[in-house]
């Protein structure tokens, strides 16, 4: 008898752990659908983003006791990398691209099915924005009043989000950065971010390509004490028939012994890390030098003596 | 003959053709700068190798470490392979430090080897002689 009663209290409880899971997953897809009419609903993301400052009747400015606490390290909390979290396992990506782009794409997976992949950050370029979401490294995030600084460990790269009121740049004053310019508002503890004036690039290996048109909407929110998530459209018209939505997330790691660091990252400190580009649009060693003790390294500090 | 040994000597086998590196290196596009955050195709994707040998050197850099280990073939010849893993922040996380692996230290080391028979790979994992186990992947686990 008190056997039936433990396994009718286990499968109770499991059922209900199920149902919760399944609800929580179609409030999810709810979610993400609602979000992807709300990037079609605009043509481009200056427009989009103008609408959320309307309604946030402009967004109100922090003030140093008012700035939300991000601190911590934090790394990229789902997608390992691939651009959309939620890309089906072994799927293609989730962008709708124009038939240029996705020819483009099919053959970028084809080539790597069969070992043949160049990644144009080999040559020690830092990823740009929006690449810079999927990284999978550490990171940390600063809110002051006026500037949100992101960061990512690799290449010491930051993205810096001014929030004290300004807009970008003239027109004609733009020029392709890695990360582009991004201005933003405060709505309520939501960072809602424009970035324009951005580089060409690919969205990550085995991903689309992007063109120096590319510009996106980031909505960036505490939702948890270890979990930040961020929607983001992401708008390119000669590549995406429509925006491309994806829900980043980046979780707050456990550093209770206060191990972590961030520190300089060179990308060119080891030369036994050195590859070209083949012909063929491969990848090869340069060359290795694993003869003599630091052997490799090419600055101070470095190589196996530490 | 141990099962290390014959896997040892079918790698030894395959470095015949490290000697056409260089030659392959002239086919390709000399690309100037330095590189370094590149595309693993250049290893295997699926296969696997295991040596055994003695830690020569832990070079802990950016973006990618490189574990390099004497390994001795049956006739006493040495071959320095070199494993590659990622850079120090996330090795940490696996709970890989320099001094983890000092000069001399016994290993064993599995990984996925370049296609073209260069004795470098994959680092997959590490089993000191003490029988410690180091899987530099593992520093990527959101804990």
């Amino acid at each position: 008898m008190k056997l039936a009663s433990i396994v009718a209290t286990s499968a109770l409880l499991i059922g209900t752990a199920l149902l919760v899971n399944t609800l929580r997953a179609e409030d999810a897809a709810d979610t993400r659908l609602r979000m992807i009419d709300l990037g079609k609903q605009h043509k481009t993301a200056e427009s989009l983003y103008a609408a959320l400052k309307e309604q946030a009747h402009g967004g109100r400015r922090l003030t140093p006791s008012t700035a939300p606490d991000w601190s911590g390290v934090y790394t990229r909390a789902r997608g390992g990398i691939t651009f959309d979290p939620d890309q089906p396992q072994g799927g293609p990506p989730t962008a709708k691209l124009t038939p240029e782009f996705q020819t483009r794409l099919t053959k970028r997976i084809e080539d790597a099915d069969k070992g043949i992949e160049w990644d144009p950050i080999s040559t020690c370029s830092p990823p740009g924005h929006p690449r810079w979401l999927t990284e999978p490294f550490l990171r940390d995030f600063v809110v002051t009043p006026d500037q949100t600084y992101l960061i990512n460990e690799m290449m010491n790269d930051i993205r810096r989000i001014y929030t004290d009121g300004r807009d970008h740049v003239n027109k004609e004053d733009r020029y392709p950065l890695y990360n582009g310019d991004s201005v933003g508002f405060w709505d309520g503890d939501k960072l809602v971010i424009h970035t324009n004036q951005l580089h060409s690039g690919i969205y990550q290996r085995r991903n689309p390509d992007y063109t120096d048109q590319v510009e996106t909407v980031e909505i960036w929110h505490k939702t948890s004490p270890k979990l930040i998530e961020v929607d983001v459209w992401v708008y390119d018209p000669p590549a995406l028939v429509e925006p491309w939505y994806t829900k980043q997330s980046y979780a707050k790691l456990d550093d209770q012994g206060k191990s972590l660091r961030i520190r300089y990252w060179h990308c060119g400190e080891n030369q036994n890390n050195a590859v070209v580009e083949t012909e063929g649009g491969g990848t090869q060693f340069k060359d290795f030098t694993f003869d003599g003790p630091g052997s490799g390294s090419q600055g101070p500090g470095t190589g196996g003596k530490q | 003959m141990s099962a290390v040994m014959t896997r040892i000597l079918r790698d030894r086998r395959s470095l015949r053709g490290f000697r056409a590196v260089t030659a392959t290196a002239l086919l390709l596009l000399a690309a100037g700068s330095a590189s370094a955050h590149h595309s693993a195709t250049m290893f295997e994707q699926t296969k696997q190798i295991t040596v055994e040998g003695v830690v020569k050197e832990f070079q802990y850099t950016n973006p990618h470490s490189w574990l390099l280990v004497d390994v001795k073939d049956k006739n006493g010849k040495v071959t320095t392979w070199g494993f590659e893993a990622e850079g120090p922040s996330t090795l940490q996380r696996a709970g890989i430090r320099p001094s983890v692996f000092p000069a001399g230290t016994k290993v064993t080391m599995t990984g996925r080897p370049m296609k073209d028979g260069t004795p470098a790979a994959i680092w997959v994992l590490a089993v000191r002689d003490d029988g410690k186990k180091f899987d530099p992947r593992a520093g990527f686990a959101v804990k």
